[in-house]
């Protein structure tokens, strides 16, 4: 990274044209690409926790519920387990790749996808809970965000379990190609990725809420 | 659904109406009939010369980055005529409604355009100015010349590129579709709250705003995702980062902060869609709501935006001005640092555009310390700029006047900036016009550098120089319009007149407005110049001919391939030895641009499914914006599967074989000004599928490459 | 590099799976999710001393699983992912952070608290 003085080439030897070169590294590239768009989704969850933040102010209540009357720990844990297993899963389904094993990445892929599965059902339940009681976003601007973010990353558990879904079915026809490769890497950071975030939500909205 | 609409909704049409189209505004109808007839002319024209198949092969479908770049400058151009339109129109009312015995025309009480209307005119004009002209004419810039500029056959996602033009096509069609059903918002481009919530803004106005705003976001943010790729990870063997080409570079920088910005638009636009349609409190009056939120979250895209828009412009300065001085761009190093400086700095000043909004002292101190701070690479640039001509042999063709103007109106632009960083001062004139003549200073450097590098890098990417003499009657006219328009602009803000009036109570300052009009009609003419300038030259392209090194002193990569560059860029991929590697090539004699021994090239082949995409996610917003559910739900379900399904495609690349790239190199003459059997834009502008030889019209069948007849699908 | 255009599998990004690092991030996070938990739960200290220590056991977590899951180290294949996320972390602060510091100024100039105003649990009306 030394400026062009210090590397000055001498134009009697100099390489013209790279002949023969093999090109870019595709595979490399389009993680690359795919590490930066989740960089742009943590950025829109950074600004929904700074809303989140914002809107945490009592008045943002609005003599509505706050967070501790109805935050169930019990879903919100089960959430957690369920997430970070098929976070654990998937990893080991990454492993099956390493070592070329079609049966070991298609069924721990699977397995990964019905713990995403259950992960869905209980936030379904909790969320259902919650506005069978009148807590609605409709309520107050506190909930408004609440909802948000808790739906919002529900949205990205069940954009994954698709997404495995549509990589079962790939690698069954094409076996591991260029583009299923880099398929099931982005779907790795894509995944790992939902832990993260996860644990923010649990911590900031979740745990936080209940002695808000 | 779960808000309480105004008006009447169905379920099979939503809330569209017969009522929606406005069949009684005069001007409406009268735009409608010229659209109308425009568009039946350019259809009749295709059908006529029987083009319809080379349209959807060649543009429609294709995946080449600088047919998309073409692409997107002829949409940045076309919605820049729009904005103009409607910046005509603000002005023209703003000249004759001063004073209590102003006359009122078309219903209107004072002027000829009612509030609503120009409400709406005044949205419209900002948001495409901004969202639909300046941002696809820059992204077109930098989509057809960074790959060239750093050796690469294509940008990283070649489908992804075209995706986010459709994408960005469709919001620029669904503005214009709010111009004849329905109506556009009416509160101004940055839709503040809670003006633009449901109680205020009920009609489907605000809605058209918010949806074309998002594709556009989202077109840009898979553009930023693709160039950012493309930069970090496919530069030619030898191309050190020290080697970059300034453009490059400050591509770089741009997208970076388009990558880091825009996600937080979208938050914000989803917030508001949110208490929109489902009835939430984000920003609402009340019950929980927040208004300043809006701001702060829309600021914070905001600011970086118009830095995103004005560091391309400095990187298409730093590729004219050492161009046409014959010397180095000074500095170099310090120009990358200043790049990045300010983009970085730009992240941290986003609330001096609500100074007034009851942030604490130390806040508004804090954020008007770091908005003068980035006055301090701006000015390295400058002084880098200005140093790159001294000593320089300066010559002064058109791009270089271009750069120098865009140099100027920076300096009047910048320094007024300075002036509006100042809190103090801000609470004075918030809201007034001395801010809106600060940005379209700044926009205008944009403008110039766009117009700059559309003389400079033509020849690059059609094979041909544009024309002098209606350049310069253009340029000229430009000059004169942009003085008569915003000095006197200026100096209506330190009267005190604020921004978005329909209705101008002061007859004093009727002057001021008329003299600006006068400026509006020399903006006209320079269109005209401007027509003329695109006409005379398509006539007379056969005498402009250029080669590979159109101006004879360029410096950088783009220059080493052939003039119009064919469609794998280059035959063999360059080697890279130094900073401005074509410069370098030139003084030590090693200018041969046929190496031979060709071998086959690796391309992506062209798709049909961007364009789908497109035409569904204008469906979708559609949909969404008159609330027609069931037509919303089909769309999504269709993007999904589209999407699954061209993931299954195996046959998505294809092989350009040795022979024909030898073809296209032996037709390609690196001389200027030579008479080339098929000189012509439309064969010989990008060579994809052609050779440039009269008669042979397209790859014939021995190879392996695409045929010609195709289904969209099968790709 | 030419290796992956023969074989995929053989490429750094693959290669870099290691499941020993997977589970000790799993055991690690389970088990610190769970400690801030019972915190909550068990209202060990007062809010903001639960939200403090929380914060940094979920910042822990994140450190750790940045590291083991998401393989964000300065290696030659991940070199760039890191730096993309380095270059965002900042910008993460600044939006959070700036945006906290604009509204505590602004609350504390423009909210005026009633004097029983803390927790408004038990009103589960909503006027319409």
């Amino acid at each position: 990274m030394s400026a062009s003085a210090a590397q000055k080439v001498d134009p009697a030897h100099a390489t013209l044209w790279a002949r023969h070169y093999p090109g870019h590294d595709m595979i490399g590239t389009r993680t690359f690409g795919f590490w930066l768009y989740m960089l742009t989704d943590a950025m829109v969850y950074a600004a929904l926790f700074a809303t989140l933040g914002v809107l945490s102010h009592v008045v943002n209540l609005a003599g509505g519920p706050s967070p501790s009357a109805f935050i169930n720990p019990v879903y919100a844990y089960g959430e957690t387990i369920t997430l970070f297993l098929s976070v654990l899963i998937y990893g080991y389904s990454m492993v099956a790749l390493k070592n070329g094993n079609r049966g070991g990445v298609i069924g721990s892929m699977f397995v990964a996808m019905l713990l995403g599965v259950i992960y869905l059902v209980i936030a379904g339940i909790d969320i259902g809970n919650m506005f069978a009681h009148g807590v609605t976003p409709q309520v107050s601007g506190f909930l408004s965000i609440f909802f948000t973010v808790i739906i919002y990353h529900a949205l990205h558990i069940l954009v994954g379990v698709v997404w495995m879904l549509v990589m079962m079915v790939q690698i069954a026809r094409e076996g591991f190609s260029a583009n299923v490769v880099y398929r099931l890497i982005n779907l790795r950071l894509f995944w790992h990725f939902q832990a993260v975030i996860w644990v923010f939500v649990f911590t900031f909205v979740y745990l936080q809420g209940m002695v808000a | 659904m779960l808000v309480h609409l105004q008006g009447p909704w169905t379920p099979l049409l939503g809330r569209l109406t017969l009522q929606q189209i406005p069949y009684h505004v005069p001007i409406l109808v009268v735009t409608f009939i010229v659209v109308a007839i425009l568009a039946a002319v350019v259809l009749a024209a295709t059908t006529y010369f029987g083009k319809w198949g080379y349209l959807w092969r060649e543009w429609l479908t294709t995946v080449d980055h600088k047919k998309i770049g073409v692409m997107y400058i002829l949409l940045g151009l076309v919605m820049l005529l729009r904005g103009f339109a409607d910046a005509l129109m603000i002005r023209t009312q703003q000249a004759m409604a001063v004073g209590p015995s102003s006359p009122g025309y078309m219903g209107a009480v004072h002027g000829y355009l009612t509030p609503f209307h120009l409400g709406q005119i005044f949205t419209a004009h900002g948001l495409i100015m901004i969202v639909f002209a300046a941002t696809p004419l820059l992204v077109g810039l930098m989509n057809i010349i960074v790959p060239l500029q750093i050796g690469a056959r294509d940008m990283a996602y070649p489908y992804l590129n075209a995706l986010g033009l459709w994408l960005t096509t469709a919001g620029a069609a669904l503005v214009m579709v709010s111009l004849f059903v329905g109506n556009f918002a009416h509160g101004g481009w940055y839709g503040f709250v809670p003006y633009f919530e449901l109680p205020y803004s009920p009609g489907v106005g605000v809605d058209y705003w918010m949806w074309t705003f998002q594709l556009a976001a989202i077109g840009t943010s898979l553009g930023s995702i693709n160039l950012i790729a493309t930069i970090v990870k496919m530069r030619a063997p030898g191309m050190t980062w020290m080697r970059m080409p300034m453009f490059t570079w400050a591509s770089l920088s741009t997208n970076l902060i388009a990558l880091t910005s825009f996600p937080v638009l979208m938050v914000a636009l989803a917030l508001l869609g949110l208490d929109r349609y489902v009835g939430t409190h984000f920003y609402t009056s009340g019950m929980g709501g927040n208004l300043m939120l809006y701001n702060d979250l829309f600021w914070v895209w905001g600011h970086p935006e118009v830095y995103f828009l004005i560091l391309p412009a400095f990187g298409i300065m730093s590729e004219i001005i050492p161009t046409f001085s014959e010397k180095t761009l000074f500095g170099y190093v310090t120009m990358v640092i200043a790049s990045f400086a300010i983009g970085g700095v730009s992240w941290g000043v986003w609330l001096h555009h609500f100074f007034t909004m009851a942030a604490a002292p130390s806040v508004n101190s804090f954020y008007s310390v770091t908005t003068m701070l980035v006055g301090i690479p701006t000015g390295v640039k400058v002084f880098n700029w200005i140093f790159t001509m001294y000593r320089g042999r300066v010559r002064y063709e058109l791009p270089m006047l271009w750069a120098l103007l865009a140099l100027f109106l920076l300096l009047v632009g910048g320094m007024t900036g300075m002036m509006n960083a100042f809190a103090s001062n801000d609470y004075m004139w918030h809201n007034g016009l001395f801010v809106v003549a600060h940005f379209h200073m700044m926009v205008l450097v944009i403008a110039a550098s766009i117009f700059g590098a559309v003389e400079y890098w033509f020849p690059k990417v059609f094979g041909f120089k544009l024309e002098q003499k209606w350049g310069k009657w253009f340029f000229w006219f430009m000059i004169l319009g942009t003085g008569w328009t915003f000095v006197p602009m200026f100096l209506l803000g330190f009267g005190g007149m604020t921004r978005r009036l329909d209705y101008i109570h002061y007859t004093q300052w009727s002057p001021y407005l008329h003299i600006m009009l006068i400026g509006m009609v020399f903006y006209v003419i320079a269109v005209l110049f401007f027509v003329a300038h695109l006409y005379v030259s398509l006539r007379d392209r056969a005498e402009n001919r250029s080669g590979a090194d159109a101006w004879g002193t360029g410096r950088s990569l783009e220059w080493a391939t052939h003039s119009p560059v064919p469609a794998y860029n280059f035959a063999i991929t360059p080697h890279i030895n130094a900073l401005d590697e074509w410069a370098w090539r030139k003084e030590n004699g090693l200018t041969e641009l046929h190496p031979g021994n060709y071998e086959g090239i690796h391309m992506p082949k062209s798709t049909g499914v961007p364009f789908f995409l497109g035409i569904l996610f204008m469906g979708l917003s559609f949909a969404l914006i008159w609330r027609i559910w069931w037509l919303a739900l089909v769309c999504v379900a269709l993007i999904v599967a589209l999407i699954i399904i061209r993931s299954f495609d195996r046959d998505t690349d294809m092989t350009i074989p040795a022979h024909e790239v030898e073809q296209v190199e032996s037709g390609a003459r690196d001389g200027t000004s030579e008479n080339l059997p098929t000189a012509g834009v439309l064969g010989g502008t990008v060579i994809a599928h052609s050779v440039p030889q009269s008669g042979t019209g397209g790859i014939n069948g021995s190879t392996t490459s695409t045929s010609p007849a195709w289904a969209p699908m099968d790709r | 590099m030419t290796e992956h255009m023969q074989n995929p599998l053989n490429h750094p990004e693959v290669q870099l799976a290691n499941g020993r690092a997977y589970l000790a991030s799993f055991i690690i996070s389970m088990l610190l999710m769970t400690v801030g938990l019972w915190l909550a739960v068990a209202h060990i200290t007062t809010p903001f001393g639960t939200v403090l220590m929380t914060s940094f056991l979920a910042g822990v977590v994140v450190i750790i699983q940045g590291y083991f899951i998401l393989h964000m180290d300065i290696s030659h294949a991940q070199m760039w992912h890191t730096v993309a996320m380095v270059l965002f972390l900042p910008l993460f602060v600044v939006t959070i952070g700036l945006t906290a510091w604009m509204f505590h100024g602004l609350y504390q100039r423009t909210m005026i608290m009633p004097p029983a105003a803390s927790s408004m649990a038990h009103v589960p009306s909503m006027p319409h």
